[in-house]
This record gives C-alpha cells, sequence and structure tokens, in this order.
C-alpha cells in the first residue's frame, strides 16, 4: 500500500517527465496513473500479479530491523530494472501464472516457440513453464510482437514473474 | 542433516524457523504469496519464491505450488509450521512421493489424531482419562439416569441437533434430572426438530492443560511440561504460561505419563501437544492432540531451555533425542499473544504499522515478522507478536510483562495490548485462579463496572 506521499510523488513523476503513464503493485495494491491529457489516479485492490518493486524514486524498503544487518535482497535498485523499464514504455508483460522451470522449446532438440520479433496473437503458445513433471503451456494473452524475452532457458521461475514484453498492437 | 529447507508458511512462525535453520547451517526457501514480499522471512531466508496471489487456498494451501517451488529450489525438506497444511496428511504424504522430508509425525498420527473420535478411542485403549457421557442418543429417561449415573454430576444434557452453545443444559444433581431431561426434549425438538439429547460430565471451572510431547525416529517418547492456556476468547488463546500454578509434581507426573502414552500408542515422531481440561477436583480429561508445533511453544523453551524448532529439524533428519522424560520446569514464562485488531471490538487491524518499538530488557523475548513501515496484509491471521516474559517466580514474570507491555510501542494500527495490560492486572489472574471462563468472566466484570458508572453519573 503506498502512502499519499508516495502517490503523489508518482503523480510528479508521470507529469514532469511526460509520461503515458505508469502502473505500480505492491502487496496485493495496485496503483494505476495515467498520464497525457491529464493524469487520473485509480486505486484498486484485486489482489491481481504484482510487479517487482518498481525502480520509481519512491521508497519501498523495509526499515532494517533493529539489531540486525539490512536485508540482504536489494529491494529499490538505483535505475529501472528492465522489466519496470519496458512497462513505463508502454510494453505489456506477460508474467508466469505458475512457479516452475522456463522452457522456450516444446523439447530440447525442438525450435522455440517464438523469437524476439515474432508476431503473436492471443491464445497463442510462447512458452513451457514445467512443474513437477508437468509441461504447462504458457499462451499469449495479446496480439502483439515479442520485444523481449526475460528468463534464460531453463530457468526456475516463480509466480508473477515477467516472462515476455509484448508491443501490443 | 538437511542442506535446505522450505519453509510453508508465513509470518512470525515462517521467522522462527529461517532463524532455527540459520543456526544449523541450513539454507532456508520461503514461500509467500504477493502479499507477503515485503515479509520478514521472505528478507531474511536465504531464497524467496513467491507462489501466487494472497488468497490462502492459491498461495499457502496450493500444494502444487509448494511443490513445484521446493523442485526449482532444489530443497530436501519441507516445514510445514503451524496452521495452513501443518496437519494435512496428504499433503505429508505427498511430499514423501516426491522424495521431500516432512519435519512432523507421520501422516498415519496426523490421521488418528485428526480424527477427535479416533483420538478418543486411542486414548481411552491406554488409559488415559476421556471426559466421560453417553456416546449415542439417550433412548429414555432412565437411560439418562444410568449414564449420569455412572457420569457423575454435574452432567449437561445436549441436543444432537443442536450446536454453537444452544440446546444445552445443566443439570447439578440427580434430583433435579428427570424435569431437565423431559424440558430439554421438549426444547430440542421445538428448536431444531429433533429432540434426541445426549449427556456430558459437565466441568464447572476447567483449566486448558496441554502437555509437549516430542518423539523421535528410535521410539523414544518425552514430555517436556505443561503450559496453561485457559485465557481465551471463543476459543483463541491470548495468554499462555508454563508451569500451570494447578499442577503438583504428583499430577504433572500423572498427566505427564498420559501424554506419553497416547502419543507412544500413536507412534508419534516430532513435535506434538495433548491437551487436557482439568477439573477443580484435580480429575483430568483428554480433549485432543496437536500434531504440529504450536504458537505457545515459546513459554516451553524458556522454562526447558530448549530449542523445539531445531529439535524439530533434528528428529526429522533422523537424530535421536538426548532430552530427559519429564524435564522440570526453571522459573516461570508467560506469553501475550499481541494481535493486530481494534481492541474494543476485537475486529482485526489490518494496515501501515507506523511506529514499532517492542520492548527488551531482562527476561523479555519478543517472537514477530512486524518491523516500522510493515503493512499488515488483510488476508491472514492477525498475529502481531509474541511477547514472553521469563523470571524466577510467576510473581517477576508478571511483573517484567506488565512492564514489556507498558514499554511495547506500536502505532498506525490497533492492538491488543491494552487488554493484556487489564488481563495482567486483573486480581485472579494474580492470583493464578484461571479457567476457560476468565475471559468471559473479565469482559463481563468490565461491562458491569462501565454500566454502573454511567448509571451514576
Amino acid at each position: 500500500m503506498l502512502t499519499f506521499e508516495q502517490i503523489k510523488e508518482l503523480i510528479d513523476l508521470v507529469s514532469e517527465r511526460d509520461l503515458q503513464g505508469v502502473e505500480v503493485e505492491r502487496s496485493g495494491f495496485r496503483v494505476k496513473i495515467e498520464g497525457r491529457p491529464a493524469p487520473t489516479v485509480d486505486t484498486s485492490t484485486d489482489g491481481k500479479v504484482p510487479a517487482s518493486i518498481d525502480g520509481a524514486p519512491v521508497s519501498t524498503t523495509p526499515a532494517a530491523p533493529a539489531g540486525g544487518t539490512a536485508p540482504a535482497v536489494a529491494e529499490t535498485p538505483a535505475e529501472a530494472s528492465p522489466e519496470e523499464a519496458a512497462d513505463l514504455e508502454g510494453l505489456h508483460l506477460l508474467r508466469s501464472p505458475i512457479v516452475g522451470t522456463f522452457y522456450i522449446s516444446p523439447s530440447p532438440d525442438a525450435d522455440p516457440y517464438i523469437r524476439v520479433g515474432d508476431r503473436v496473437k492471443r491464445g497463442q503458445v510462447l512458452c513451457i513453464v514445467e512443474a513437477m513433471k508437468l509441461m504447462n503451456e504458457i499462451e499469449s494473452d495479446e496480439d502483439g510482437v515479442i520485444e523481449k524475452v526475460f528468463p534464460k532457458n531453463a530457468q526456475p521461475v516463480e509466480y508473477g514473474e515477467p516472462l515476455f514484453a509484448v508491443r501490443q498492437e | 542433516m538437511f542442506k535446505k529447507v522450505l519453509i510453508a508458511n508465513r509470518g512470525e512462525i515462517a521467522l522462527r524457523i529461517v532463524q532455527a535453520c540459520r543456526e544449523l547451517n541450513i539454507e532456508t526457501v520461503a514461500v509467500h504469496s504477493t502479499a507477503d514480499d515485503d515479509s520478514l522471512h521472505v528478507t531474511y531466508a536465504d531464497e524467496a519464491i513467491c507462489i501466487g496471489p494472497p488468497p490462502s487456498n492459491q498461495s499457502y494451501l496450493n500444494v502444487s505450488s509448494i511443490i513445484a517451488a521446493a523442485e526449482v529450489t532444489g530443497a530436501d525438506a519441507v516445514h510445514p509450521g503451524y496452521g495452513f497444511l501443518a496437519e494435512n496428511a496428504a499433503f505429508a504424504e505427498v511430499l514423501g512421493e516426491c522424495n521431500l522430508a516432512w519435519i512432523g509425525p507421520s501422516p498415519e498420527s496426523i490421521r488418528m489424531m485428526g480424527d477427535k473420535s479416533k483420538a478418543r478411542r486411542a486414548a481411552a485403549e491406554v488409559g488415559v482419562p476421556v471426559l466421560p457421557g453417553s456416546q449415542e442418543p439417550l433412548a429414555d429417561f432412565s437411560e439418562a439416569q444410568s449414564v449420569a449415573e455412572k457420569v457423575g454430576y454435574p452432567v449437561i444434557l445436549k441436543a444432537s441437533a443442536g450446536g454453537g452453545g444452544r440446546g444445552m443444559r445443566i443439570v447439578q444433581d440427580r434430583e433435579s434430572l428427570e424435569t431437565q431431561f423431559s424440558t430439554a426434549s421438549e426444547e430440542a425438538l421445538k428448536a431444531f426438530g429433533d429432540g434426541s439429547i445426549y449427556l456430558e460430565r459437565f466441568l464447572v471451572e476447567p483449566r486448558h492443560i496441554e502437555f509437549q510431547i516430542f518423539g523421535d525416529q528410535f521410539g523414544n517418547v518425552v514430555h517436556l511440561g505443561e503450559r496453561e492456556c485457559s485465557i481465551q476468547r471463543r476459543h483463541q488463546k491470548l495468554v499462555e504460561e508454563a508451569p500451570s500454578t494447578a499442577l503438583t509434581p504428583a499430577l504433572r507426573e500423572e498427566m505427564g505419563r498420559a501424554a506419553v502414552d497416547l502419543a507412544t500408542a500413536a507412534s508419534y515422531v516430532n513435535a506434538g501437544t495433548v491437551e487436557f481440561l482439568l477439573d477443580h477436583d484435580g480429575r483430568f480429561y483428554f480433549m485432543e492432540m496437536n500434531t504440529r508445533i504450536q504458537v505457545e511453544h515459546p513459554v516451553t523453551e524458556i522454562v526447558t531451555g530448549l530449542d523445539l524448532v531445531k529439535m524439530q529439524l533434528e528428529v526429522a533428519a533422523g537424530d535421536r533425542l538426548t532430552v530427559p522424560n519429564g524435564l522440570t520446569a526453571r522459573g516461570h514464562a508467560i506469553e501475550c499473544r499481541i494481535n493486530a485488531e481494534d481492541p474494543d471490538r476485537f475486529t482485526p487491524s489490518p494496515g501501515a504499522i507506523t511506529t514499532f518499538h517492542p520492548p527488551g530488557g531482562p527476561g523479555i523475548r519478543v517472537d514477530t515478522h512486524a518491523y516500522e513501515d510493515y503493512f499488515i496484509p488483510p488476508y491472514y491471521d492477525s498475529l502481531l507478536a509474541k511477547l514472553i516474559a521469563f523470571g524466577q517466580n510467576r510473581q517477576e514474570a508478571i511483573a517484567r510483562m506488565e512492564r514489556a507491555l507498558d514499554f511495547f510501542v506500536v502505532e498506525g494500527v490497533g492492538t491488543s495490548i491494552p487488554l493484556h495490560q487489564r488481563i495482567l492486572r486483573d486480581s485472579r489472574f494474580r492470583a493464578g485462579n484461571l479457567s476457560t471462563r476468565f475471559m468471559e468472566r473479565l469482559l463481563e466484570s468490565e461491562a458491569n463496572r462501565s454500566q454502573s458508572a454511567a448509571s451514576s453519573v
């Protein structure tokens, strides 16, 4: 959940940099701010898939607990990670709906399902996420062009992890 | 010993398990929902895998997600904590099939004790006292009479079709039984359409006394003493302590032996708790067995000097128990379950914690996953922190707990700290006069006092 100050910072960010919009999700809350022409704020709680903690200049790290060293996991990178940069440019992120291992091809010797630059349609199989020997085919939820593939082949992915960036058409 | 343990839980217990694993040089995997991205156990675990959206059934209860997470991280064991899948025998079995070790008792033990009537039968078979009563509805008054004689007065008549406290009548002596029985049957028939009544021994002011037991894979079973958990509101424990002021050494030995006998009969391995009701006359009755580590395990840890979660990991890894049976408690420990809730309405109070300063100092232990700026998600239970005070005796433990409650600063959300302060100040609590009716009495006397104060204005 973002504080009023944090939401205000996001609104300033959108208007100062003349962005199309920014979307932030944390702990089951989602805030979407649309720019051009005028920023509007729409807050909704629908428990949807969150983005990783975004690169916007907003303090999201937990305070270091008393007596402990700083948490090992970096929470707010100085510059936006590839996923957030993609978000800010209006690309659609396709995220993994399950935990498992990412495979870009149906089998080791087969051709990959898609490559960067391919045009895909909604419902088209883009990859496999394998869990417990079950091959789950992951379908595209939009029409568009594959701009980026995030995981490497055979890399473990978690729920909500970005798999592809799609430029919608 | 395990190389990597996946913690299938959240909140303070998940952090507790991370701590135990860290001390044993075991790597940890935290699985979490998206609502727990910023959770402390996620921060401190060696690896974290998001397994689903906030709702528990899609995340912490999602068996395939959890197993997939174990697979991709190469975990070799799973610790289920308490709640969620901790007493899910099917989950334990699936883990076994996937070659993942389960930090807990066997699926058979879980099933046996999970079924209340099976558990009671098992208890009766090894001579553990069970609350006497008619198992089936009573045919008529004469059967009621003979059962009541056997069971002993006072008895409680319960409508078979009733529930939730409805359709119950307390009968103090044999003279009142006939009228009470016919009235009860008529009322039941009118209220529930079914006039059948059964009967149970009524415990006037029972205390909830539970025994911590531990079994290893070599058949050794020990008990580690009792916890007094009578202070409950709607069956939710608020304050626990060890040892109990009601137990003489002889009674402790008797109840401890009963707990060990039952656990042995169940071939019980790992941590478990046997719950009894203790009547004011010193008679005790088996209620149920919990086949998991419990929320209030710290009070036992403090008075015995043991680390129960580390013992869980060690026993699951095949170590032999080295702790003697019936370890005598040293000193006295009290635990307050601090909940994030409205102090007057007892409704949950999720939201952002703006200030968080837990107490410290001599004899104080705080088990919590909360911190300043932490946002308490609304999807799970409201347990915020466990505050445990230890003293050389009960008096000192109470003094330390009161001091610690006063020094515990939590702002941004409501907490049960004011309620705990009132419990600790109560004269009956301080005298050790506890029973499962304590909270009811306390809230009643507070309501009466405020009413009379209002009317005298």
